[in-house]
């Protein structure tokens, strides 16, 4: 069976932002793998060290610079990669159509989405996909047992948790608490260098048109009034609720 | 690679820094992962379950080890660098087998053993001996300054065959942890807790003869060959350390506010981080050409000591300046410059002394006419 | 049309729902367009009674099939709906499930998805949305270049709708393909304990390491978050350590909240955590550690011990009361 996990490359959650003319400047950012990307990758690792039969593929759709966390996923122990390179920036809904294509053309049974983006905050990517495979997915998934054509998982929902019964093939969008990721060793950081990374043109499967376009970005920063109350713990708790009853009016 | 690496050290290892400073223990569990992946057998060809990486890559990653706690760096930098170099280059092909998988892969932690109480960087005046028997060697004697002691599985120990020919009466040899070996308390340091120091006594210790690494009497001369890529490590290291500092101190003062701007807009302390940075980069280029001379076999004794010289020196005023930068709060355990500080120290003692250091440059002067 | 996808719990309509009539409503005049509820689940009159005193029309979709969340029924009734009145715009909650089956919803449709969006205005004939990116830290614009639109909406940001003019409902049968039913829900755990979800809830308590133990977090911060009527937050430290479960985490890998006030209590403001949490409209922050982050996003700050600080609070609370 492969098993195709969705590798994102995203700024550094430390790293700073910085206003550029038009949005936000970029350069000088450390990028990385997105950590919820790493969560699929560890979770087709162990699903193969589990005795499953798995080839892992990790597949990106983005501009050149993701070759980088690319390579951090042959690393970590995926087998080959496919990079559609494109500097063009499409919504999760036009990138889930162009991946499906891939998908298929793969004969993927499982693929694993991370479940948020750190870049652009989206959790569209994996059910899209799902959608467009005409496959069922699970979102916020943090257990996944693999069983005889069907998946049970247990995910995240508004009001808790709860599990899930799915056939397979199906598209899994990962969360926190889906496992600790390990890190590459060296042998596999060197190993990584040879393994197969193919590109494929964004057109490939014919003409892609974007849904929607970013027109602006700005960096919020809402100012605070980073007032210091002083006084012992009884004066200073009695400040507090009478600039914010007061004040700030939030009680 | 340096990448990656770096992400593990701070995430698994820097964290643990503060609380192995306050409260000693051997860091067996951050030993293990390391050993997993692939950190404490770097220059171990991979059919012996190491890395078979080169020297420069060993330097880059002992760097990031060492900026994130320098008794991991020190730990890793013994381990990596004595036992298995002396084996691989010396040892048979049983003891090969035998150790190499075991150290690399962080299983077991490697020592060596080479100072006595009473003699450090002269080492043919040693005294401990070991007796021929039947089928092996009776080692008796004390040494001293042994990194890991007690923890260590593995010993390489340095001790005279044939008293009466001085260093040409050495001979090495693999000890495996017994009980004919009884470590001393954990030496009291002033840094570097955690990579715990003890001494050492065999009291008629038997070592089975296939434990000889080498042959008889070549013990001195492989100890001394090991020295330059010993030192090349500790240069590393004090540049891992130096670095932490630096970039402590260059964050804190983007931070710290003084009469109602941040203090790196003072030239006091923009010039101070200045020099940091220059001596710190300056020390890293002496380290890895050093290590990248290493690589194409050549002879790099002169560099290797000119590295760890720098390096060192460079470390101890480095975290110097990082704890004036810090000013009261350098001087408090709350803040980790201290630390810096006093684990930098003993870069300018251990793996020969600077004073030491000096004395090989100089000799390599006149042996090299450098020009 | 405009069709606002409702939202509920325990046979009532969620706040998330009301929020998006205010957003329907403010588009329809721009889109000269109606509005039209619909209301989904297997026992729901009631629910759809409730919305119709908001909107002219509500549809009501009732099938034993629609008793759980799963997004592939869902998204077939939605857009079964959307097709029928030639939707413009269907508006969701951007909450966990209103994110899982917007996405398909969107694409069955072949629509622009406009997600988790702060803000939405018509702007000439297109649909102009403002939303956060990079971990909260960007607010970035975003145009809807095709029509319909899909569009979920943030929770907590717009103001809850008043009652209009008393609309009908109608109902609609659901007919299912093959693929529609085969996700199989088993067991459910809810977390929260009866307080109020945290993604809507006005006030929030946060808890970090700096209180110590998983018995220093319940003793401080749970009783003062049922004394504010607040819902529960956790910091990742303190799920890692087993203290709280993940359904209280805020942050880069939980929830993302915008209250208006949140008091964050022995907590450090590591980034990840700030993600989470930087769009509320007053923060208040109690740590000892003058140094810690948190104050530099706090509007006001108690340097001191939670331990000391938090029952203060509550007794100056009490007298308030």
């Amino acid at each position: 069976m492969k098993i195709i996990t969705i590798i994102k490359q995203v700024p550094d959650a430390e790293a700073r932002l910085h206003p550029a003319e038009e949005g936000i400047d970029l350069d000088g950012v450390t990028f990385v793998i997105d950590g919820m990307d790493e969560y699929g990758v560890e979770e087709a690792l162990r699903l193969r060290e589990q005795g499953f039969d798995a080839e892992i593929i990790a597949v990106a759709l983005g501009p050149q610079r993701y070759e980088e966390a690319i390579r951090t996923a042959l690393a970590l122990g995926a087998d080959r990669a496919i990079h559609i390179e494109t500097d063009t920036v499409l919504d999760p809904i036009t990138q889930a159509k162009v991946l499906s294509n891939l998908v298929s053309e793969e004969e993927a049974e499982l693929v694993f989405v991370g479940g948020k983006q750190a870049d652009w905050d989206s959790a569209a990517l994996g059910p899209a996909l799902a959608e467009a495979l005409g496959w069922p997915h699970s979102d916020w998934t943090t257990k996944l047992d693999i069983g005889a054509g069907t998946l049970t998982v247990t995910h995240d929902t508004d009001e808790g948790q709860e599990d899930l019964s799915l056939p397979l093939p199906a598209v899994i969008t990962t969360q926190q608490g889906l496992n600790e990721p390990r890190y590459p060793t060296l042998p596999n950081i060197m190993k990584a260098k040879r393994k197969e990374l193919k590109k494929l043109p964004l057109d490939q499967w014919g003409g892609v048109q974007a849904k929607t376009a970013v027109v602006g970005e700005a960096i919020q920063v809402r100012e605070r009034l980073n007032r210091v109350i002083e006084g012992d713990p009884v004066e200073a708790a009695r400040e507090l609720v009478r600039l914010l009853r007061e004040e700030a009016k939030v009680l | 690679m340096v990448r990656h690496v770096r992400e593990f050290a701070q995430a698994e290892i820097a964290p643990l820094a503060p609380q192995l400073d306050r409260k000693p223990s051997f860091p067996w569990k951050t030993l293990k992962m390391m050993g997993e992946l692939g950190l404490l057998g770097i220059l171990t060809p991979e059919a012996y379950g190491g890395a078979g990486l080169d020297m420069l890559s060993y330097v880059v990653l002992l760097e990031e080890i060492s900026a994130a706690d320098a008794s991991h760096g020190t730990i890793m930098s013994v381990t990596n660098g004595l036992p298995q170099q002396l084996l691989l280059k010396y040892g048979s092909e049983a003891q090969r087998q035998r150790y190499l998988p075991k150290l690399a892969s962080g299983e077991w932690v490697g020592s060596f053993c080479l100072s006595e109480p009473h003699c450090g960087s002269d080492a043919a005046a040693m005294t401990t001996r070991a007796k021929k028997v039947d089928g092996g060697y009776l080692l008796s004697g004390t040494k001293a300054w042994i990194t890991s002691g007690g923890e260590a599985q593995l010993y390489l120990v340095l001790a005279k065959t044939e008293p009466s020919a001085g260093a040409r009466g050495v001979s090495c040899f693999a000890v495996e942890k017994t009980e004919g070996m009884v470590f001393g308390k954990p030496e009291e340091k002033l840094g570097q807790h955690a990579a715990v120091t003890t001494t050492l006594t065999f009291d008629r210790c038997f070592v089975p003869e296939e434990n000889l690494v080498g042959s008889e009497g070549q013990g001195f001369s492989m100890a001394m060959a090991s020295l330059d890529s010993g030192r090349i490590g500790i240069a590393a290291l004090a540049v891992g350390i130096a670095r932490a500092a630096f970039e402590a101190a260059r964050d804190y003062a983007g931070e710290r506010e003084a009469f109602g701007r941040p203090i790196r807009e003072f030239q006091g302390i923009s010039f101070k981080l200045a020099d940091m940075v220059t001596k710190l980069e300056a020390a890293r280029l002496l380290t890895h050409r050093a290590a990248w001379q290493q690589d194409r076999a050549r002879r790099v004794t002169r560099e290797a000591s000119m590295a760890k010289l720098f390096a060192s020196e460079a470390a101890a005023e480095i975290t110097h300046h990082a704890v004036q930068i810090f000013g009261g709060y350098g001087y408090s355990k709350d803040y980790p410059v201290e630390r810096y500080f006093r684990d930098a120290r003993v870069t300018e003692i251990y793996e020969g002394t600077s004073e030491i250091q000096r004395v090989v440059i100089g000799r390599q002067i006149f042996k090299e006419r450098v020009r | 049309m405009i069709v606002v996808v409702a939202e509920h719990a325990g046979g009532k309509l969620r706040k998330s729902t009301l929020e998006l009539v205010t957003v329907a409503r403010r588009l329809a005049s721009g889109l000269k367009s109606e509005i039209t509820g619909l209301v989904m689940g297997s026992d729901v009159s009631p629910v759809a009674d409730e919305l119709a005193r908001f909107v002219p029309k509500v549809v009501v979709a009732q099938d034993p099939e629609l008793a759980e969340m799963r997004a592939e029924p869902l998204t077939t009734v939605i857009t079964g709906l959307c097709k029928q009145v030639e939707a413009r715009a269907v508006l969701v909650a951007a909450s966990r499930s209103g994110l899982s089956y917007s996405p398909r919803v969107a694409l069955r449709l072949d629509a622009p998805l406009l997600e988790d969006v702060t803000s939405v205005e018509v702007e000439g004939d297109q649909l102009v949305a403002t939303r956060f990116s990079y971990l909260s830290r960007v607010t970035e614009t975003v145009r809807a270049l095709t029509w319909p639109v899909v569009m979920s909406v943030k929770p907590n940001l717009f103001p809850v709708a008043q009652a209009g003019t008393p609309g009908l409902a109608e109902q609609m049968r659901p007919s299912w393909g093959e693929s529609d039913l085969r996700v199989q829900v088993g067991e459910k755990q809810t977390g929260q304990g009866g307080r109020v979800a945290l993604e809507e809830a006005d006030v929030v308590v946060a808890g970090g390491r700096g209180l110590g133990s998983a018995e220093g977090f319940a003793a401080l911060v749970e009783p003062l978050a049922d004394q504010l009527s607040a819902g529960v937050a956790s910091t990742r430290a303190v799920v890692d350590a087993g203290w709280r479960t993940y359904a209280e985490q805020v942050g880069q890998t939980g929830k993302t909240v915008a209250p208006k006030l949140y008091l964050a209590l022995g907590v450090s403001g590591a980034v990840q955590h700030l993600s989470g949490m930087n769009r509320s409209t007053i923060v208040a922050a109690i740590n000892k550690d003058a140094d810690a982050p948190i104050f530099k996003v706090a509007d006001y700050g108690i340097v001191g011990d939670v331990h000391a600080v938090v029952p203060a609070l509550r007794a100056a609370l009490k007298e308030l009361e």
